[in-house]
């Protein structure tokens, strides 16, 4: 069986193939962007793309084309699992496959894109959460510093008055040290 | 706060929803929304089926294909209770094509063209839409026909993304294209392409895109949805004023909207309209065209009930409400259209007639 996966996300493009090799002996090519005439000599049975992929519309259409078309595709949707196409909608990523493929085959390939777009999601997240982290570490540094110089206070004590700026206002650490340090800057800036 | 999912496609036909959520009208109506931007039909299609968005930007003939079914998947019955916009769809023919063409670029210099080609024995010339079921695959469809080149016959017809056409231009992938503003006047502003005809030329005040919601939704959620209609006629009025034109160019041009020159943004909007002359008021006549012309082309049965699927998905009665609520005074209902067909005036009972005797009609015996 030949899966074509059409993401311009070449990282989780890359995630998808590497999960489906494991599954089945199958070959699988990946792609940025659909190439009609490539896609044809490739000659895949189920093409997998994802929903943010601006050719979604062009791989949509092949089924009315038939005339023009290479392949016969039809987009999968198993009506003994309804469950699964919304599934598959949610997460992200679609399959289009040749009419008359056996559906246990189309399911097993579009559970493996389906969780690996959910993994490679998942990690896109932690990755911001974890750079807004640092960055707000960094702010809370900067604040702590400059209450120090300014009130004379030692580190532990900077800190204190920091979370409890924190805890009064029910706002977030780094929130509050962006404000005391850009209040500080407007002081600078505008006053003596 | 009511939260809610809206999906929009980057395209200057979208000013209405980008404006009501950037300049707050959503918000004044107690309106949480979450403005997304979406790059496909199909997945726009898919989110609005399974709930993962409870509004969408849509092509009005989609909004009748996916309401029966014949977009792919399980029908999804959805109503239009707003029209976005009017005008703005336009065909636009590579820069090399034009200049092969002895009259310009009027459809009858292309069927010469075409004729020759054929008798030389070089390939069709591809040209492209956004989506099968779309104003502008009927449009061009259309302004093919009358000058006798049959566009299943004569043409491969074949889809692309709005943003990416003038690349395709200038790779010599397509010849032309049929799509929405602002991507015709960029075409022709990085000098791959010229402006063949304008939507309003060939069907004046040219319906185009909608504001749809599923039947179900709307019937669940009837306070919801008067207050979106509501928010998107203030913001449909402001799109429309010439003394926000200014804002209204950055707001599309910028990258999380349209994401196109502003200069370019600027020259296209010249004829859309986004609210005057009861603009907003989805007028099943509109639906009625635009289903006999997927009839005309074997698109939908011959024998459907054109006049009952357009007042089911056009809502008239649900807009009405929230504009009188406006204290928005209406022009009476749209009734026949003029200047669309070839066979003379356009009027809902008699949508069957016209879709057979369009110019190359598929209907067989009419």
């Amino acid at each position: 069986m030949r899966v074509l996966v059409v993401d311009p996300d070449p990282a989780r493009a890359a995630l998808v193939a590497e999960g489906l090799a494991g599954v089945k002996p199958l070959e699988v090519r990946h792609a940025a962007m659909f190439d009609e005439r490539e896609a044809a000599v490739f000659g895949p049975d189920v093409i997998v793309v994802a929903s943010d992929s601006p050719d979604r519309d062009t791989i949509d259409s092949l089924r009315e084309s038939t005339a023009a078309n290479p392949r016969p595709v039809v987009m999968f949707v198993d009506r003994s699992e309804p469950g699964l196409a919304e599934q598959a909608v949610l997460a992200g990523v679609s399959a289009y496959v040749v009419d008359g493929l056996s559906a246990a085959r189309v399911r097993s390939v579009l559970e493996v894109a389906m969780s690996r777009f959910q993994l490679m999601n998942g990690l896109r997240q932690d990755l911001e959460k974890a750079k807004a982290d640092l960055a707000s570490r960094k702010t809370v540094e900067r604040a702590k510093a400059l209450l120090m110089k300014e009130r004379g206070l030692d580190e532990d004590a900077a800190y204190k008055l920091l979370r409890k700026l924190s805890m009064d206002t029910g706002r977030p650490l780094g929130a509050v040290a962006a404000d005391l340090l850009a209040f500080a800057g407007v002081l600078k800036g505008g006053g003596s | 706060m009511t939260r809610l999912r809206l999906g929009f496609i980057a395209l200057n036909d979208a000013a209405s929803l980008i404006v009501a959520d950037t300049k707050g009208f959503f918000a004044a109506e107690g309106l949480d929304v979450d403005l997304v931007r979406e790059v496909s039909w199909a997945t726009m299609r898919d989110k609005m089926s399974v709930g993962a968005l409870d509004g969408a930007h849509m092509l009005s003939p989609a909004a009748l294909a996916i309401t029966l079914g014949a977009s792919g998947g399980e029908p999804t019955p959805l109503v239009a209770p707003f029209a976005l916009n009017l005008n703005g769809p336009a065909i636009t023919l590579s820069s090399r094509l034009a200049g092969a063409l002895d009259t310009g670029t009027s459809a009858e210099g292309l069927a010469r063209l075409i004729a020759w080609r054929r008798t030389e024995g070089a390939s069709p010339l591809t040209l492209a839409v956004v989506f099968p079921f779309s104003t502008h695959n009927y449009l061009l469809r259309d302004w093919l026909a009358r000058a006798g080149v049959d566009p299943d016959r004569d043409v491969r017809l074949t889809v692309a993304p709005p943003a990416r056409m003038t690349e395709l231009l200038v790779g010599g992938v397509v010849e032309g294209f049929c799509v929405t503003e602002p991507w015709d006047s960029a075409a022709e502003a990085a000098g791959a392409g010229l402006i063949a005809a304008r939507g309003g030329q060939l069907w004046p005040r040219t319906p185009d895109k909608v504001f749809t919601v599923t039947e179900a939704w709307a019937e669940a959620n009837p306070q919801v949805l008067q207050a979106l209609l509501r928010a998107l006629l203030k913001a449909a009025a402001w799109a429309d004023a010439p003394e926000n034109r200014d804002e209204l160019v950055a707001l599309l041009a910028a990258p999380q909207h349209v994401g196109a020159d502003a200069d370019v943004i600027r020259r296209s909007l010249a004829d859309m309209i986004f609210h005057s002359g009861g603009a907003n008021r989805p007028e099943p006549i509109h639906a009625g065209w635009l289903a006999a012309q997927m009839m005309r082309w074997g698109h939908l049965p011959a024998d459907l009930d054109i006049a009952a699927l357009a007042r089911r998905i056009y809502r008239p009665d649900l807009f009405g409400e929230a504009a009188t609520a406006a204290g928005l005074s209406l022009p009476p209902p749209l009734e026949p259209l003029k200047g669309y067909s070839t066979a003379g005036e356009f009027r809902l009972a008699d949508a069957r007639r016209h879709a057979a005797q369009g110019p190359l009609s598929r209907i067989v015996g009419a």
